[in-house]
């Protein structure tokens, strides 16, 4: 068993999931992460994860997973355009959330 | 708006773990069902939720006395008329939804707040069978709902900005988390967890790994405190595959139920209720 490709895949799944959701306005990105972590019992919810893990590598990580897996990976346009904007996450102080420098 | 006194519908697994977070919270709740057994098992399951509690050590004999004091079991809608807040836990069914909205509209109060714990079904549509749409509000709880913090509050189409207040407050008001959810097919955390299930499912098939080893590794490497295909198994496999169905359509294909869940539907596999699912259970 490819223990990296099981767990991206759901990791990733949820994710995309996630993005689509805030893209459409079903709910802020504070909710959706805390309606991961009271609902479903994520430790994280999956944006806070992403602005830890660096909007670049997961975008790298979401083409790979497209090539090989099928459109349902296609990376989020919000999420390319976060990265064009250098919103990062954590690393560059501001993803979907804001990080202030202290 | 404040809420003195409430109503559950339904006494099944939903119904009776809500009715227990209402009267644990000191509220009264009407209890209903269709038959007087059926109430009583819904009695049973509320008081055993409070004998674990004593027995922890968590409250006394009296406080079980006193919090069961505050649900009142029926049969009939008699008990209604100075109800606040209704939530409907019915099966997952659009006619019977809509047959119950039909009958609370009836019989509670003009300004009372009618709320469906639907997982999956159109708030719009249920509230159409009422003459009040915007009073109309999804207020969806997790299982187990005793311990579960999160309430989705879903406004239909209609639902007025008063009633989603008086949601969120009254849901505050029962110690739980609620998070406003614009109305869409899954709602927010079911999507999500489908969304991620479907995966799995994909993976179990490709690779032919058990449900057991994606569970052990999903719990070490994401620290899910229950691995997913037990969770299935515990919801029902014949709800997940239907709410997969909706999704699906919805969606599309990133939603579609491999053939093994359809599968282990087919021969009644269920699940923790049926005794087999992606896992077997001895009784
Ligand atoms: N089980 C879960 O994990 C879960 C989680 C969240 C939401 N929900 C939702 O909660 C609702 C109830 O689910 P459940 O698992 O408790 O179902 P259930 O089958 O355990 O309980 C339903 C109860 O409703 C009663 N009932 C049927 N028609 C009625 C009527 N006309 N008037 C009064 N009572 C009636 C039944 O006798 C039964 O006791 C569904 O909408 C479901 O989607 C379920």
């Amino acid at each position: 068993m490819d223990k990296r490709d099981l767990v991206d895949r759901f990791v990733f799944a949820q994710f995309v999931e996630a993005c689509r959701c805030l893209e459409e306005g079903i709910a802020s990105a504070n909710d959706i992460d805390l309606a991961m972590r009271a609902g479903a019992g994520l430790k994280q919810g999956p944006l806070t994860w992403a602005d830890s893990a660096g909007m670049d590598t997961v975008l790298a990580r979401l083409k790979s997973l497209s090539a090989m897996h099928g459109e349902r990976f296609t990376p989020p346009r919000s999420l390319e355009q976060m990265v064009a904007d250098d919103r990062l996450g954590i690393k560059t102080g501001r993803g979907f959330f804001e990080y202030s420098a202290e | 708006m404040y809420i003195f006194k409430t109503a559950v519908v339904g006494a099944g697994a939903m119904g009776a773990e809500i009715a227990q977070v209402i009267s644990s919270n000191g509220l009264p709740v009407v209890l209903k069902d269709i038959d007087q057994q059926l109430v009583d098992r819904g009695m049973r399951s509320i008081e055993r939720l409070y004998r674990e509690r004593v027995s922890r050590g968590k409250m006394t004999a009296q406080e079980l006395r006193d919090k069961m004091d505050l649900v009142m079991p029926t049969t009939s809608y008699n008990d209604f008329a100075d109800v606040d807040f209704a939530i409907e836990a019915v099966p997952e069914n659009m006619a019977v939804k809509k047959a119950v909205f039909a009958e609370l509209d009836n019989f509670c109060p003009r300004q009372a707040v009618l709320a469906s714990n639907t997982s999956c079904l159109s708030i719009s549509e249920m509230a159409a069978a009422t003459m009040r749409p915007g009073r109309v509000v999804g207020f969806h709880f997790f299982n187990p709902a005793s311990v579960m913090k999160l309430v989705e509050i879903i406004p239909g189409r209609e639902t007025s900005e008063e009633t989603v207040a008086t949601s969120l407050e009254f849901a505050q008001s029962l110690r739980k988390i609620p998070v406003q959810v614009k109305e869409c097919p899954g709602f927010l955390v079911n999507r999500v967890l489908m969304a991620g299930l479907m995966e799995l499912l994909r993976f179990n098939e490709e690779s032919r790994a058990s449900a057991e080893e994606i569970d052990g590794v999903l719990r070490e490497a994401v620290g899910l405190p229950m691995g997913p295909f037990l969770l299935a198994d515990m919801l029902g496999l014949d709800v997940v595959h239907d709410v997969a169905r909706t999704l699906e359509t919805a969606y599309g294909d990133r939603f579609r139920a491999p053939a093994t869940l359809r599968k282990l539907v087919e021969n009644h596999h269920l699940g923790v209720k049926s005794g087999e699912g992606f896992y077997k259970y001895t009784r």
